[in-house]
């Protein structure tokens, strides 16, 4: 048994010939990626680091390819540096974790990549104490939180997971950011510490999975009848790393009779997953689903299998307890303090283990008056057809609340007629239980539930669907939905006191046909990541006016040209609300190139 | 003009309260501001109270018996102003 200790950087002297990276869409030949080339690429980021700055500094690292990423990261390990990872690579994001570190590493804008050739790597000492690297949270309220991690603290939970699921030289398939702790623990430092393999890329889509799943389980099908010969490591199994997201949406209709052959375990961090996800992914892939509940401040702290048991059992080593108001208390290996911690989880204690009963009551003072977010979250859940409530206070807006609320789809208000009805019966339902200064001022209905990739409501999350009260420019944002790298789906209502409709009283007031032209192009750059010189617009038309309180759904897609090419790309754009088209049209773009 | 100040007064309203989803057509002008009908509060009261005063320089007695008439619905505000209104 190798020694899975990270402290003891079993990176080392790892056999150079076996692989340690997996390209799972590749020919079974051209497949594996043995260690070797994962020490020269330790080397190049040394040899990088080396010209940039003496050794001791702190980099920020962003990312997306697995092995890559673990390169980059030894490297500045075992040269003495440590890295703070941004949980993702919005310009806000990169510029906050900017003013704390040396310099961008990575495929951020501005980041210093590696070059190609390989070098020889460096060995340094791991100590103890020293800081291993920063994460940054985005909780569901606030700023971003800085958390700090050890050495240590990283060594004792991986130790803890190996012993409890070994991986044993299967490949790690993920569908989670390595730029998060789960990620990163799951996904990069376990199969580097347990010496088992890790796919090259992430796996962001189930079509992507179910394809990958079926190569390998034809590989390994050729290999045992002794069709193949070239291919000596083919993995003997899969362990999935994913969150509620993915599993709730996995998609009946794919082609999933590989999973049950290749998957040994399936892992799911970030929400619990509901019972009807936990079914679903059960009957879909064929393997129960291993939850691990914790948080990026405490690391791991419990984990259940619900088809076993729906309570969770605490991780070896951590201890758990209540106190009168059912809050979690808790002491943890993974934490570098001994004193007990509060969490802001209620639970029940059972024989077999915990449950967990929510959040703890949000108390606000709302206008002098103190209101439990919680009860008024509830009592908006009892309204017909909601089928989730969020009450969220805004920073901007210290008297006032906003709502989130998810409802059945026939139930979403088109316009402005329909919305102001909605908004009045839902302030007379919550007027049967608060005082109307406590009543949400400010409304988002949304069909799908906004949550990050992690599947929760982060604070960025909410940002974005209240920040048409920061700007009267902005179409009030309520969601997005990806298909693809290039296509996403963005859901948009028309703000009343959108600056481009207000002077005109006596005509019927429209956004111009420019405004939305300009909205198109800016939520393609911001989550399609669109880049280059705006060059002209085609194709344009306007079949619909566009009216102040309208719920419509912009379609966003991004295709090079020439078809193939790279030099310049195309937005195209289409605008639809639930009865007609109102825009479509084509933007063109120059590549701005490696000037 | 009435219909004016009346105009004047629903963006005032709607501005001062930031109210997202209210345009000036959904004002009635017989119409109650608080409580029923827009469904302001006691907030909004003091908050409109303040913008009164900035505008048209109009001063109220918080929270008096007078006040809550005036504000009874927009026909009443726009009456209270061309009334007392010091430009």
């Amino acid at each position: 048994m190798t020694d899975v200790s990270l402290l003891s950087a079993p990176w080392r002297n790892a056999p150079s010939d076996r692989p340690i990276g997996w390209y799972c869409a590749a020919p079974p030949s051209q497949a594996a990626v043995p260690w070797s080339i994962l020490h020269g690429r330790i080397g190049a980021w040394q040899a990088l680091l080396d010209s940039l700055a003496p050794p001791g500094q702190r980099w920020l690292l962003h990312l997306r390819a697995p092995l890559e990423f673990a390169a980059a990261l030894i490297a500045c390990w075992e040269r003495g540096d440590s890295v703070m990872l941004p949980a993702d690579d919005r310009p806000e994001t990169l510029a906050g974790v900017d003013r704390v570190t040396e310099g961008r590493l990575g495929d951020a804008p501005r980041g210093h990549r590696a070059g190609p050739d390989a070098g020889t790597p460096r060995w340094g000492t791991l100590d103890t104490d020293a800081l291993a690297l920063s994460l940054y949270t985005s909780g569901s309220s606030g700023d971003p939180q800085r958390l700090d991690k050890c050495f240590a603290q990283l060594d004792a939970e991986l130790s803890v997971q190996a012993r409890l699921w070994p991986l044993k030289g299967r490949l790690v398939i993920s569908q989670v950011s390595h730029q998060h702790i789960y990620g990163l623990l799951f996904a990069i430092l376990r199969p580097l510490c347990e010496r088992a393999l890790m796919a090259m890329s992430l796996c962001r889509y189930p079509e992507t999975l179910s394809d990958w799943l079926a190569r390998l389980s034809k590989l390994r099908h050729s290999t045992s009848t002794g069709l193949s010969s070239d291919t000596p490591n083919v993995p003997s199994g899969v362990v999935l790393i994913t969150a509620p997201p993915p599993l709730e949406r996995l998609p009946e209709e794919l082609d999933w009779r590989a999973a049950p052959q290749m998957l040994s375990r399936i892992h799911s961090s970030g929400a619990p997953l509901s019972q009807a996800a936990s079914e679903h992914a059960l009957r879909i892939l064929g393997v129960p689903v291993s939850e691990i509940y914790g948080s990026s401040e405490t690391g791991g702290i419990a984990w259940r299998i619900q088809q076993h048991n729906a309570c969770w059992t605490p991780f070896s080593g951590i201890e758990i307890r209540d106190d009168d108001q059912g809050t979690l208390w808790l002491r943890s290996p993974f934490l570098d303090t001994a004193d007990w911690q509060r969490q802001a989880d209620r639970i029940s204690l059972e024989t077999s283990g915990f449950r967990l009963l929510g959040r703890v009551d949000r108390i606000l003072k709302v206008g002098g008056k103190r209101l439990s977010l919680t009860s008024m979250d509830r009592t908006l859940g009892t309204y017909p057809d909601v089928l989730q409530a969020r009450t969220i206070a805004l920073p901007e807006r210290d008297t006032r609340l906003g709502a989130i609320v998810q409802l059945e789809p026939q139930s979403i208000p088109q316009d402005h007629t329909a919305r102001r009805a909605l908004t009045e019966a839902l302030r007379h339902h919550l007027l049967e239980t608060f005082e109307s200064t406590v009543i949400p001022r400010y409304w988002r209905f949304v069909e799908a539930w906004p949550s990050n990739s992690q599947g929760k409501l982060s604070g960025t999350v909410v940002a974005h669907l209240f920040r048409d009260l920061q700007s009267r420019r902005l179409p009030r944002w309520l969601g997005v939905e990806f298909e693809g790298d290039e296509r996403c789906r963005v859901t948009l209502e028309v703000p009343e006191r959108l600056i481009y409709v207000q002077g005109h009283f006596d005509a019927k007031p429209v956004v111009p046909g420019i405004v939305i032209v300009q909205w198109a192009i800016e939520l393609a750059r911001e989550h399609l990541g669109l880049q280059g010189e705006f060059h002209r617009l085609e194709r344009i038309k306007f079949p619909r006016l566009l009216c102040p309180g309208d719920r419509v759904e912009l379609l966003l897609f991004l295709s090079p040209v020439p078809p193939g090419g790279e030099r310049n790309v195309k937005l195209v754009f289409t605008l639809k609300g639930r009865q007609a088209t109102h825009a479509s049209g084509k933007a063109l773009f120059s590549s701005i190139g490696d000037r | 003009m009435a219909n004016a100040l009346e105009l004047e007064l629903k963006h005032l309203i709607i501005d001062t309260l930031e109210l997202e989803d209210v345009t000036p057509e959904d004002i009635g002008r017989d119409e109650p501001l608080f409580v029923e009908g827009l469904g302001l509060d006691s907030i909004d009261a003091l908050e409109l109270g303040l913008a009164l005063q900035k505008t048209y320089g109009i001063k109220l007695e918080a929270d008096s018996e007078e006040s809550r008439r005036h504000f009874a619905n927009l026909k009443s505000l726009a009456a209270l102003v061309e009334e007392r209104r010091v430009d």
